[in-house]
């Protein structure tokens, strides 16, 4: 059975008193411990599938299923908990609450889940170390740079141990070296704990470290392939 | 505690804008604290100033003497001054007579109402005698001694010294007159008290009555600790086989409670428009501030906190802005109370003539005494009211879509 199984997936928007399609007639199947890329120009669908695997949107019609279970037919709540719990999140951009420093920032999901602060500051400070950015647990997002904050968000997703971690676009704000050494942390970190990474970006620098390259294009499927490295 | 961690942070965030909010808030509560207790302070002055020299915390009356002013309700004292001075809370007892009654004096004749004292406990007790416009006090209450109201000495064109005629109707319907020679004169400030004022010895006005022994009135002066609603109970027990009762000052004396009630009223009005105009900026404040978070919001909900979570959030932002304005509120509330305990306003610079209020003359400086348990209970309201004005604010940003969110820019 794979991990994440899209259906027939189509996802319209309302937009005045026209609809916008931005997915149609998608399907989908990862396994675990894949290291996917969604690739396509700006508009293409790449949010979309990965707000809808997220489940933090729901699709207009067809089923996405993550374990066996659809993802589609959960309540708000449920569905809070299941991201909480099985998903990690990176952005593109401020990704980050303000006001929290960099370690409150990773601890955030922690938190939600009722986890003390002792043992929270324990399991993120090795965190830190690993993903390079090791005493700066104190700075507030403002005092580090774009690279060192999106290290900070994939802290904060891989905090709680997810089986996917879902990325959009996260090199999108960093320079290609920095680019590079996200991209490095992540194959690494795929390699290591066996986290499934689907991301999406419309870079080919990118793309091309990704083992399967999934294209989209006006919101269908134009291309699955797995390249070998 | 993480929640509030994180609520006191985000207050904190639009440095000016919190401040303001806050200062509004506290500064209300200032003003709201400052004022009641200036208020209660200066009402409970004038019930004092208002029952010594009115008909005391409590007073006892025949039937219904109370509204009719029937003559003919007269009750004998006896030893019921003795009883009552023995209730614990009971500091002084004062039987008095009224009779209705014409004054002359050689040139002039005014209506008048004959007032008949104990003088020793009356002095003590009545404020307006502490301090005679001249002459001196009754020395006896079988004499032909009297004071008068000043402004019916100056009609009658009398001073001190002087002689009039009194002349009352007596039990029998019969017409009883007397000369009697002023001691001295009153001055109240109350216009209709001035002029009418003629108080003579208890026993000489009750003789003039024909009801030698008996009273109208048994005026109650309470200590200052005591309570009416408490004292109550003991004196309807102690009257129980008597055609005597007990009436309370606010239904003795309807004009001072009543004017009471309708200031404390208005004043309740103006803290009600302060509360909402202070409800109406923290919704404000926390509206722009939620809408400001909206892409940060969706990054909340994205990463699994729940929408009842995300409500909660901000409705500890709403209580951290609550209790940090009730503390420094009830801080300032406190100092502000201080200074009007200590030195109280006075209203002699602003004006010169004597105060009434409701009938009665007080003091021209206003003193606030402590009401703590009003001050916790205003705190908590305020409190609550944060929390309130919270909720739609916290409401609109749990119902946002996470997705559509984070689009938001
Ligand atoms: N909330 C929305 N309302 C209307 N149209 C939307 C909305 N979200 C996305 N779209 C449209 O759906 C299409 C796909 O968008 P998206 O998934 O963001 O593409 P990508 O991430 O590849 O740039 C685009 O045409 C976009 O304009
Ligand atoms: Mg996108």
């Amino acid at each position: 059975m794979p991990l994440i199984q899209l259906t027939d997936v189509e996802k319209i928007y309302p937009l005045g008193n026209q609809q916008v399609v931005a997915l149609s007639e998608f399907s989908l199947s990862i396994d675990k411990g894949e290291f996917t890329v969604l690739a396509g120009p700006s508009g293409s669908g790449k949010t979309t599938v990965l707000n809808l695997i997220g489940g933090i949107d729901q699709p207009t019609r067809g089923r996405i299923e993550i374990e066996g279970r659809d993802v589609g037919r959960r309540s708000t709540r449920a569905l809070a908990d299941f991201r909480l719990r099985h998903i990690g999140f990176i952005f593109q951009s401020y990704n980050l609450i303000p006001v929290l420093t960099a370690a409150e920032n990773a601890e955030f999901t922690l938190m939600l889940q009722g986890m003390t602060k002792p043992a929270r500051r324990a399991r993120i400070r090795d965190l830190f170390a690993d993903l390079g950015i090791g005493g700066l647990e104190n700075r507030k997002p403002r005092d580090l740079s774009g690279g060192q904050q999106q290290r900070v968000a994939v802290a904060r997703a891989m905090a709680s141990h997810p089986a996917v971690i879902l990325a959009d676009e996260p090199t999108a704000n960093l320079d290609s070296q920095t680019a590079e050494g996200l991209l490095d942390l992540m194959h690494r970190l795929n390699r290591q704990h066996h986290t499934t990474f689907i991301f999406s970006s419309h870079d080919p620098l990118v793309i091309s470290r990704a083992r399967r390259i999934v294209r989209l294009r006006d919101g269908r499927l134009e291309d699955d392939r797995v390249q070998q490295p | 505690m993480d929640i509030l961690t994180l609520a006191w942070k985000n207050l904190w965030r639009n440095r000016r804008r919190s401040f303001i909010t806050l200062t509004a808030l506290s500064l209300s509560l200032m003003l709201m604290q400052g004022f009641h207790n200036l208020a209660v302070g200066s009402y409970a002055r004038m019930i004092d100033s208002g029952v010594r020299a009115g008909s005391g915390h409590i007073a006892l009356y025949r039937g219904d003497y109370n509204r009719s002013r029937d003559e003919a309700l007269t009750y004998a004292a006896a030893d019921l001054p003795k009883q009552l001075s023995a209730v614990t809370e009971v500091e002084h007892v004062l039987p008095r007579v009224y009779l209705p009654g014409l004054a002359q004096s050689s040139r002039e004749s005014r209506g008048i109402l004959l007032t008949g004292i104990a003088p020793a406990d009356e002095a003590a007790v009545n404020p307006f005698l502490r301090q005679l416009e001249a002459g001196s006090l009754l020395n006896s209450s079988e004499g032909r001694g009297a004071l008068l109201g000043s402004r019916l000495a100056s009609e009658l064109k009398l001073s001190v010294g002087n002689k009039l005629v009194i002349t009352v109707q007596n039990r029998r319907g019969d017409l009883i007159s007397e000369l009697f020679r002023i001691r001295g004169i009153v001055h109240t400030g109350l216009r209709d008290v001035d002029g009418s004022l003629v108080m003579v010895g208890l026993k000489k006005a009750a003789s003039m009555g024909g009801f030698p022994g008996e009273i109208h009135e048994l005026a109650l002066i309470l200590n200052r600790a005591a309570n009416v609603s408490e004292v109550m109970p003991k004196l309807t027990a102690l009257m129980r086989h008597s055609a005597v009762h007990a009436v309370a000052w606010d239904v003795a004396m309807p004009n001072l409670s009543n004017s009471i009630k309708l200031d404390y009223a208005s004043q309740k009005v103006i803290f009600a428009i302060m509360l909402l105009i202070v409800t109406i900026g923290i919704v404000n404040t926390m509206l722009m501030s939620v809408m400001e978070r909206v892409r940060e919001f969706g990054i909340i909900l994205a990463v699994g906190a729940s929408p009842g979570r995300l409500f909660q959030m901000i409705l500890a932002e709403g209580l951290v802005m609550g209790i940090l304005s009730v503390v420094t509120g009830s801080l300032l509330g406190s100092l502000l109370t201080w200074y009007l305990v200590d030195h109280g306003i006075d209203l002699r610079r602003i004006m010169p003539q004597s105060i009434e209020f409701g009938g009665v003359i007080f003091d021209p400086v206003l003193r606030a005494i402590w009401d703590l348990p009003w001050m916790a209970k205003i705190s908590l309201y305020l409190l609550g009211l944060a929390l309130a004005a919270t909720i739609y604010p916290a409401i609109k940003a749990a119902r946002l879509a996470p997705a559509e969110a984070m689009r938001h820019v």
